[in-house]
Formats: C-alpha cells, sequence, structure tokens
C-alpha cells in the first residue's frame, strides 16, 4: 500500500491532477464564457484597444519610425498582456480559493499553475484572431512564425515562475498587489513594446537588458515583426531568465506552500 | 500492512498573530512604530497526540469547542502540516472535510461532478464511470445542466452528499462540527457512514453529536485542550467526557474553558 498521504508537504504525484488542472482552467474559461457568446470577444477587447491608441499616438502624433506600426505592435502587445494579466491574477489566486485550500489536500502548486494556463489559453485564442489580422496588415506570413510555440514554452516557464512567487508573497503581504499593479506600469514603458529596442540610448541599456520582457517582446518582434529567427543570445537569455523563474519561485512556493491554508 | 491512520507523537503550533502585519506597508511602519508591530503568542492546538485506527474500523473524535478535534482531521486530511510528529494514512483518503466545498457556482452540476471528482484525485474514467449513479442519487437529471448557482440550497447539499457518498475513499473523514445542514441531511450523513462501515472501510467521525457517536464508532477519542485523555470503547469514555463536561458546569474548575455552554448547546 502506498502511504503517499504524509501531511501536506506537496510530494504527491502531481501527474495524478493532471484532470484538476485542466478542470480548473476548463472552469474559468466556461464561467467567464458563459451567458454571452461574444465573451471571448471581450478578452480581445484589450489588446486591440492598447493596439488601436497605440498606433494613434505613436504613429499618428508622435510619429516613431517604424514601419507597419500596428503590426509591430501585436507581436510586443500579446506577449506582455499574456505576462501582465497572469501576474495580476496570480497574485490574488490563493486568496480567492481560500475555502478549497483549506479544506481540500491537493498540490498547492495547482492553483497558479491554472492561473498561468488559463491566461494562455487566452493568448493562444488571440492569436488565432491577430494572425489574418497580421497576414492583412503585412501581406504575408514570415517563415519564422515556427519559431513561436518554443519562444511561447519559454515565457510560459517564466511566468509560471512568477506567477508561484507573487501568489505565496501576497497571502503574506496583502498590498503586494497594489505594488504589482505599480510595477507592471513601469515594466510596460521599460519594455521596447512600442519602439524598437535599439532606440533606447546606450546610457539606459543597462536597465533594459535586466528586463526579463525584453529578451522575451524582442524574440516575439523577431518572429512576427521582422521575420527573422532570434539571436542565440536571446534565446540564452530567454532560457536563463525561465530557469532562474522557475527555480526561484518553485522555491519560494514551496516554502510557503504547506501554511499557506493557516494564513488564510 | 499497518494501521488504516496512524498519528504518533503529533504537535500542532499555531501563531496567532495579534495586531497582525500582512501589508509590506505595516511591515514598514512597524521599523518606526513599535505600536504597530504585531505580537505573536504560541498556542499548541494539538500535544502529543497518537492514535492508530485500523482498516475497517470507525474511531470518533469528541470534546470541546477548541479542544483540536477539527485541526486533527485537517492534519490527517493533510491540508495543514504538523508542527512534530509523523501522520501516515495507507490507502485513498477522501480529503474533502465539508460537502460541497469544491463546487464552482458558475458551472453547471454536470461539470462540478467532474470538478470535484479531479478535486479528489479521481482519473477522469473514473468520474465518468460514477457519474450516472451520482445523478441518480443526488435526483437533479432534470438539473444537472442548469449552473449551480440556479440550484435550492437543498439541491446543492444532495449534489454534495452524491458526490462524497460515491467517491468510495479507503478512509472518510468527516468533520460534522464544522457541517451544516437540516436533521434529514444529518441522518443521511449516518447512514451513508453505516454503509461505508459495513463495506470494510475506515471512518474517521469529529462530532459533538454524543448519541450518533455512540452508535456508530468502534472507539472514541477524547481530545481536551489538545490532549487526548482517553482512547477506548464509547461506553468507557463518552461518560468520562460527560463527567468533564458536568464538573465544569458546576464550576468545579475551568478544565474546559469558556467555550461550555456552546457544548451543551449542541449535546442536547
Amino acid at each position: 500500500m502506498r502511504s503517499d498521504q504524509r501531511r501536506g508537504d506537496g510530494s504527491v504525484d502531481l501527474l495524478r491532477y493532471r484532470d484538476l488542472l485542466l478542470n480548473l482552467v476548463a472552469a474559468e474559461l466556461r464561467a467567464k464564457y458563459r451567458g454571452s457568446a461574444l465573451g471571448f470577444l471581450w478578452s480581445l477587447l484589450n489588446p486591440l484597444a492598447l493596439i488601436v491608441i497605440y498606433s494613434i499616438a505613436f504613429r499618428s502624433i508622435i510619429r516613431i519610425p517604424i514601419e507597419r506600426f500596428p503590426v509591430f505592435l501585436i507581436a510586443g502587445i500579446l506577449p506582455w498582456t499574456f505576462f501582465s494579466s497572469s501576474s495580476m491574477a496570480a497574485t490574488i489566486s490563493l486568496m480567492v480559493n481560500a475555502s478549497l485550500l483549506k479544506k481540500v489536500r491537493f498540490p498547492r502548486e495547482i492553483i497558479p499553475a491554472s492561473v498561468v494556463l488559463f491566461h494562455l489559453v487566452q493568448k493562444v485564442l488571440a492569436l488565432v484572431v491577430f494572425l489574418p489580422s497580421l497576414l492583412v496588415l503585412a501581406g504575408h506570413l514570415p517563415w519564422t512564425l515556427v519559431f513561436y510555440p518554443m519562444v511561447l514554452g519559454l515565457q510560459v516557464l517564466f511566468v509560471m515562475g512568477v506567477a508561484m512567487a507573487l501568489s505565496v508573497l501576497t497571502v503574506a503581504y496583502r498590498d503586494l498587489r497594489h505594488l504589482t499593479e505599480v510595477a507592471l506600469t513601469m515594466l510596460f514603458w521599460l519594455t521596447p513594446i512600442v519602439y524598437r529596442a535599439d532606440m533606447v540610448p546606450a546610457t539606459l541599456r543597462l536597465i533594459f537588458a535586466a528586463n526579463p520582457m525584453t529578451s522575451f517582446v524582442s524574440a516575439f518582434q523577431d518572429i512576427t515583426y521582422w521575420g527573422r529567427p532570434p539571436d542565440p543570445g536571446t534565446f540564452l537569455a530567454m532560457a536563463g531568465w525561465a530557469g532562474a523563474s522557475l527555480v526561484v519561485g518553485l522555491a519560494m512556493f514551496r516554502q510557503r506552500a504547506a501554511y499557506v491554508a493557516e494564513d488564510l | 500492512m499497518g494501521p488504516a491512520i496512524e498519528v504518533r507523537g503529533v504537535w500542532k503550533r499555531f501563531i496567532l498573530r495579534h495586531n497582525r502585519v500582512e501589508t509590506l506597508k505595516g511591515r514598514v511602519l512597524s521599523l518606526f512604530d513599535p505600536r504597530q508591530r504585531e505580537r505573536r503568542e504560541v498556542f499548541w492546538a494539538l500535544q502529543d497526540v497518537s492514535l492508530a485506527v485500523e482498516p475497517g474500523e470507525t474511531v470518533g473524535v469528541i470534546g470541546p469547542n477548541g479542544s483540536g478535534k477539527s485541526t486533527l482531521l485537517r492534519l490527517i486530511a493533510g491540508t495543514l502540516p504538523a508542527t512534530q510528529g509523523d501522520i501516515v494514512v495507507r490507502g485513498r483518503v477522501s480529503p474533502m472535510l465539508e460537502i460541497g466545498v469544491g463546487f464552482h457556482l458558475d458551472l453547471t452540476g454536470r461539470e462540478n461532478i467532474y470538478l470535484n471528482g479531479s478535486l479528489l484525485g479521481l482519473p477522469r474514467r473514473e468520474v465518468e464511470r460514477l457519474y450516472p449513479a451520482i445523478v441518480e442519487f443526488a435526483e437533479l437529471e432534470d438539473f444537472i445542466d442548469v449552473p449551480v448557482r440556479n440550484y435550492s440550497s437543498g439541491m446543492h447539499a444532495r449534489l454534495g452528499f452524491a458526490i462524497a457518498a460515491h467517491l468510495d475513499p479507503d478512509v472518510l473523514l468527516i468533520d460534522e462540527a464544522l457541517s451544516v445542514g437540516d436533521e434529514e441531511f444529518q441522518k443521511k450523513c449516518h447512514d451513508r457512514m453505516d454503509q461505508v462501515r459495513r463495506r470494510g472501510k475506515t471512518v474517521m467521525f469529529v462530532s459533538h453529536n454524543l448519541r450518533a457517536v455512540a452508535a456508530l464508532c468502534d472507539r472514541v477519542g477524547l481530545l481536551v485542550h489538545g490532549r487526548m485523555l482517553a482512547v477506548g470503547p464509547p461506553d468507557d469514555v463518552i461518560p468520562r467526557y460527560q463527567d468533564l463536561v458536568a464538573a465544569a458546569q458546576a464550576g468545579a474548575g475551568r478544565m474546559l474553558g469558556p467555550e461550555l455552554p456552546q457544548v451543551f448547546g449542541v449535546r442536547r
């Protein structure tokens, strides 16, 4: 007989709970899109609004010298939205599921993981809608899109680590949610999304190099806008950020996860 | 093969945080202002508790409010970690202490059955197999595709109970002290426990209902102030508890603490 039910130390078989993870994601998707046939379109509204507004502000008013500017924006804003909405949702994820965590035993990692997967599905759906518009705006789809799953995979790992850390830290410090919001706004402008990375003056380069989202967004722009494969340095940076984020995030999560039910 | 549930020398410490600091802002302020600091008090909810439940046995845990009964059950279910000591559970434990906890109100009854199944770690195929029986038991055939939000409280309870009743865990943990429900529902719970017991499953049962404990349990543990004062046949342990309660009520000591009137409220 197995005795895998020793206390809440999270050592239970994660695979056994794969169905739970998928069911939680499906539950969120169903809950969100039920009752409105246009439900999914609402989730497109945010990136769409950003793209329209930034196109007007930066192309027509500030006249930023980037050709096919909407395409450039789509390339950067979709991965940004995935990162920022996952992070925001992760902060409150454990608190929202307090009753579940207190009364049912299951690997706690599933909660932040389901948040990230939910937003990943949203992002992929958004991509499906934006790809045809990319075709219309650019005239063709670059072959380098074959790298998309790979770059996205690395970003998912990175976001996963961030979500793990944010979810447990917010249980200890409830105002972290507001700090995260402010930090995300600042990070947005410090990420080359509405401008090109090479437009950043040399004096500020260090800040941008220290921003993990720079390499991810650059890679997405490379493969969707420029039609070139990301250089090995970018891949290395993404892999590094993804690995570091996962290791640190999971370590922080595991350290506190067993006590989360007490602190909620 | 050893006992189904083995609790060995378990201690559980809670840190009571008075004036709790739970924001970064508060943390920073407390650096400058000692009045903003939180006071921490150590509270031992369980002290050196040991208990072994054999497979097929039904064991009840009784004791006044705040004696650590629910904490013990949560430790065994694995939702809280023990501070010290070992807990081993052999076989699949139903880790849900309250019925209907895992419902998502925006989802239909059908979808919630699958969600609950996966919450308990059941493979999808297994849930598919159990699904017809659950729906039939709950008598919800006509409402199974309606969001649970629109269920009456009775339908809600029936679905929750039907799910719990069909999961077929090896070890069933029931915290009645925490559950709410009408008399009929409680009776249904007891009938179900009896059924489970007859099928040779292990049951652990926390309750204030001494009559139900006496009727259902092979052995009873008496938990007072986090210590297991006695474990034995219901006929020995329940009178002991009643003596304690009577003594405390007579003002012969503050043994059981200020929660006592509630204990009586539940008993009568």
